[in-house]
């Protein structure tokens, strides 16, 4: 018989130490969460994405500006595109989310014919006005959220995203 | 919306509004000749659901693909999917495959077939838009079903 055979006994103890390791981590888990977890989403949420999108062609129409970045999730590290529609307010640019207050879906500018100058959400019908203010009677109850934005070397940044200022 | 736990909670209580599931079919060829050219494919119809899933979140619950071997009798798993997707109650139900075997299976309704396109040696940006125009050609088809 080979001196490595794992006795019953044995197995049992591996196997419970096993079960009480299981047991630790869970405990532990919610502690470490909770001291990485800020750390994270401010590094996330800081820096400005370069866009290929020329400042100087901005006007008053909104436009869809693709933004990438690395995305951790967990273990796993991929690279993912959003978008913004960016506009032009006197001097200043804005940049509205796509993504639907009311389930996430992605609105359009001008989605909807018979609403030239809103936002459109093919999903259930919601709208918005061009400075993000969600149409009352239509299923989304806030307005489109913001991105930070500047112009960076004559191209558009992307920057975190918030509640919306305008309205 | 995607099918994992997270998404659960909002999909029960949002029902009425996520009425449509997004099932895609793929093909498992391992033979030495089909292996890369499956893989491709399956590599297509993930990232096309993907971006379709980001379109259309709040309306649709995409599954993970329905993985079979070449020899699986697409009749039978037909009707097994079917089945578990009526216990469900999605108004919609939308199949998407790069199998054109399934082109001849005539009783699962709502099966969109597309060719799948090779995008390993794209580079983001180009295979991005390469996408998109796939999206583009999809995405009418799912808003006259709802209409
Ligand atoms: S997700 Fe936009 S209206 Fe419902």
């Amino acid at each position: 018989m080979s001196n490595n055979r794992v006795s019953r006994r044995q197995f049992l103890g591996y196997t419970l130490t096993g079960v009480g390791g299981f047991m630790a981590a869970g405990m532990l888990m919610p502690m470490v969460r909770f001291a990485v977890d800020p750390v994270l989403q401010q590094k996330d949420g800081g820096d400005f994405v370069l866009t290929d999108q020329r400042a100087e062609d901005i006007t008053e129409e909104p436009v869809r500006v693709d933004f990438t970045f690395e995305q951790t999730d967990a273990w796993y590290v991929s690279e993912v595109t959003n978008s913004a529609w960016v506009y032009r307010e006197g001097d200043k640019l804005i940049a509205l989310s796509p993504v639907c207050k009311h389930l996430g879906c992605t609105v359009n500018w001008a989605g909807d014919p018979e609403h030239p100058t809103q936002f459109f959400c093919p999903c259930h019908a919601g709208r918005y006005e061009k400075n993000g203010q969600n149409i009352a009677g239509t299923p989304p109850l806030g307005p489109l959220d913001e991105y930070l934005v500047e112009e960076q070397d004559g191209y558009v940044a992307i920057g975190a995203v918030r509640p919306n200022t305008l309205v | 919306m995607h099918f994992i736990g997270k998404d659960m909670d909002q999909y029960l209580s949002q029902k009425d509004y996520v009425d449509t599931a997004v099932v895609p079919l793929l093909q498992l060829d391992l033979s030495e000749a089909g292996l890369k050219s499956s893989a491709g494919a399956s590599e297509y119809l993930q990232s096309l659901t993907a971006l379709l899933e980001k379109q259309f979140k709040g309306r649709i619950l995409l599954f993970p693909p329905v993985a079979y071997a070449k020899s699986t009798d697409r009749l039978r798993l037909s009707n097994e999917l079917s089945i578990e997707m009526k216990k469900a109650d999605f108004k919609h139900v939308f199949y998407m495959t790069t199998d054109a075997e399934w082109r001849s299976v005539e009783e699962l309704k709502n099966v969109l077939w597309l060719p799948a396109i090779p995008t390993e040696h794209m580079d983001r940006n180009f295979k991005q838009s390469v996408m998109e125009d796939q999206l583009r050609q999809v995405l009418p088809l799912f808003l006259k079903e709802w209409s």
